[in-house]
Order: C-alpha cells, then sequence, then structure tokens
C-alpha cells in the first residue's frame, strides 16, 4: 500500500513543473522510477516508452504503464490521475486569469517565456532519453532519421513508428 | 482514441471545424494557455475547453473521456508484453519504435526552436535549460526556479518589440 502511496505522491509532485509537457518530464521519470524507487529496470523503461509511443491517445501512457507495472489496474490508474489532477486543477483555475489579462504585452510575454523554457527542456529530455535507451549506432542513426524526416517533410508520424518497428522487428537495431 | 502521434491536430479538427463548438481564435487562445501551464499538455486543453461549455463538470468529463479509452488499450498492450517481451522480435520491434519516439520528441522541440530565431536573444534560455538539465543533470524543478525569471524578464523584452 505504502508503495502505491509513494507512486501517487511523487508523480502528483511532478505534474505541476513538467513545462512542455510529458515529453520534457521523462528523464526525471526514468531517474526516478528507474534508479531511485526501482519500480521498473531501464529495459522495461524504455520498452514501456516504446508501447506508449505506439499506443494511440496522449503521450502519458508511460506513466500509466509504470503504474501497472508497480501496482496493476489499481497502480495505472493511480498514477495516471496522480500525473493529470494537480496540472488539471491548476489549468483550471488560471485559464480564466490567463484569458482575463487585458494587457496583450503582458500575456505575450509569458507565453513566450514559457515556450522557451518548454523548448529547452523538451531538447534536453530528448538528448538525456536518447543516452539511455538507445544502445547501438544504428539506433541512433534511426532517430537522426527520423529527425530529419520530420523537420523535412510531412510524413505522419504513424508511418515513422511502423518503420522503426520494421527496423527493429528485422534486428537491425 | 484516434491520436495517433498526438492527439492535438485532431482536437482541433472536430472541436473547431466539424462541431463549430469553437472559432479558431479561441482554440489557439486556449492552447496557448495550456502550453504556458505545467502538466500533460492536451490534458490541459481537455479540461479549458471541457469547463468553457459546461463548468467544472464539463472539465472532469472530457479528461476523462480522453484517458479511459487509451488506458484500457495501453493496459492490453502491457499484458501482451508481459507474454510476449522475451521473444528476439518483440525485443527489436519496440527498440526501433523507442528510438523513432525519441525522434519525435527531438523533432518536436527542433520545431518549436525555428520559431526563436526571430528573437535569437531568447535562445539563450533555450541554451542555459539545455546545459543546467544535460549536463548539470539538475532536477526539472530546479531548471525551471533558475531558468523562469530569466525567461519573463526576456519574454517582456520580446512582447516590447
Amino acid at each position: 500500500m505504502s508503495l502505491l502511496l509513494g507512486l501517487f505522491l511523487k508523480l502528483s509532485a511532478f505534474s505541476l513543473i513538467a513545462f512542455g509537457g510529458i515529453n520534457a518530464l521523462l528523464p526525471s521519470l526514468l531517474n526516478l522510477s528507474v534508479y531511485q524507487e526501482h519500480w521498473v529496470d531501464l529495459q522495461t523503461f524504455a520498452d514501456y516508452f516504446a508501447i506508449a509511443q505506439a499506443a494511440p491517445g496522449p503521450n502519458f501512457m508511460t506513466v500509466t504503464l509504470i503504474g501497472w507495472h508497480v501496482g496493476g489496474v489499481l497502480g495505472a490508474l493511480l498514477a495516471t490521475f496522480a500525473i493529470a489532477w494537480p496540472s488539471s486543477i491548476l489549468v483550471y483555475l488560471v485559464q480564466r486569469q490567463i484569458l482575463g489579462i487585458s494587457n496583450e504585452g503582458k500575456k505575450k510575454a509569458i507565453q513566450y517565456a514559457a515556450a522557451a523554457l518548454a523548448i529547452g527542456l523538451v531538447l534536453s529530455s530528448a538528448w538525456q532519453i536518447a543516452l539511455q535507451i538507445n544502445h547501438s549506432y544504428a539506433a541512433y542513426g534511426l532517430t537522426l532519421l527520423t529527425i530529419c524526416l520530420t523537420v523535412f517533410t510531412r510524413w505522419h508520424p504513424l508511418y515513422l513508428i511502423v518503420l522503426g518497428a520494421v527496423i527493429g522487428s528485422m534486428g537491425l537495431i | 482514441m484516434s491520436g495517433f502521434g498526438g492527439v492535438l491536430p485532431w482536437a482541433r479538427r472536430t472541436l473547431v471545424e466539424q462541431d463549430k463548438v469553437l472559432s479558431s481564435e479561441e482554440f489557439s487562445a486556449i492552447l496557448g494557455i495550456c502550453q504556458i501551464v505545467p502538466g500533460p499538455n492536451i490534458l490541459n486543453l481537455a479540461v479549458c475547453i471541457g469547463s468553457r461549455l459546461c463548468g467544472a463538470k464539463g472539465a472532469f468529463a472530457a479528461a476523462l473521456g480522453l484517458t479511459i479509452g487509451p488506458i484500457c488499450i495501453v493496459m492490453l498492450l502491457a499484458v501482451l508484453y508481459q507474454h510476449y517481451s522475451n521473444l528476439e522480435s518483440v525485443q527489436g520491434l519496440l527498440r526501433g519504435i523507442s528510438a523513432v519516439g525519441v525522434g519525435l520528441i527531438a523533432s518536436t522541440g527542433i520545431k518549436m526552436l525555428c520559431d526563436e530565431f526571430r528573437y535569437p536573444v531568447m535562445l539563450l534560455v533555450v541554451v542555459i535549460t539545455v546545459i543546467a538539465a544535460s549536463y548539470f543533470h539538475l532536477g526539472l524543478g530546479w531548471v525551471v526556479l533558475i531558468v523562469s525569471p530569466m525567461a519573463l524578464f526576456l519574454g517582456f523584452r520580446k512582447a516590447l518589440k
């Protein structure tokens, strides 16, 4: 029981600092669940990350899967709820205030600041996660290929995930 | 449920273009807020739009509606994973997908980064954030605390331009 309570409290705290969304949170999540709390091992974390990427729906499913690993269906629901409730209540409370700021400049300033912070966090997240879960040059190659294809073409991400799955299951990664 | 690779474009199409419950400007304004506030962006969006339409009950319903289907699917996948994760091909498949997944996250950041070149001083915030998080391995909370005053300061400068 105390395991589930710890899961709930730690993930709830993450919710309020996750600027840039769950993608920015991934390295902290990895650190907490693999190295600090030993909820899952690194390979399982990487696999859950992959499953969450391939599944439809919001990208916080990595959290759901870690919860599932710790405490079954109850753990999954608890983890998802934990990552969701603090920020949801925050946004519910502040949306009116922000929409109500009549000073256009102030509104813009906050938006610019948050955007820059989010970009930095998302980029360093990608970097740190890559270092943890890519184990071969081929994997880094595939990551770079994905970046090039998404930046320079308008391919749907699903095609890229299928591409990764095919290359991976042939044992090339 | 049909939110492969992110729910956002799909949400916009349904809410703005088909059901016309929001105007395009309203959608953009709400999206702007949801990206400021920490937490899962798409869930924030659901809460904002749900509460706009039906108050607190709407917010709750929207958040629940968005998550319940995907949670069921992902748990189904987790059960499959438990049974087949020892297969060589499944391990490879997941390695392939996670390599692509990292690339997708990086390119989200890179695409957003391109917008910042219109006010290059702001790149300083991005660089410091990356160094603090990746080189000094500071926790997310610390990075946010250290960088946000500077980000706000430059944000005001940029807005005044």
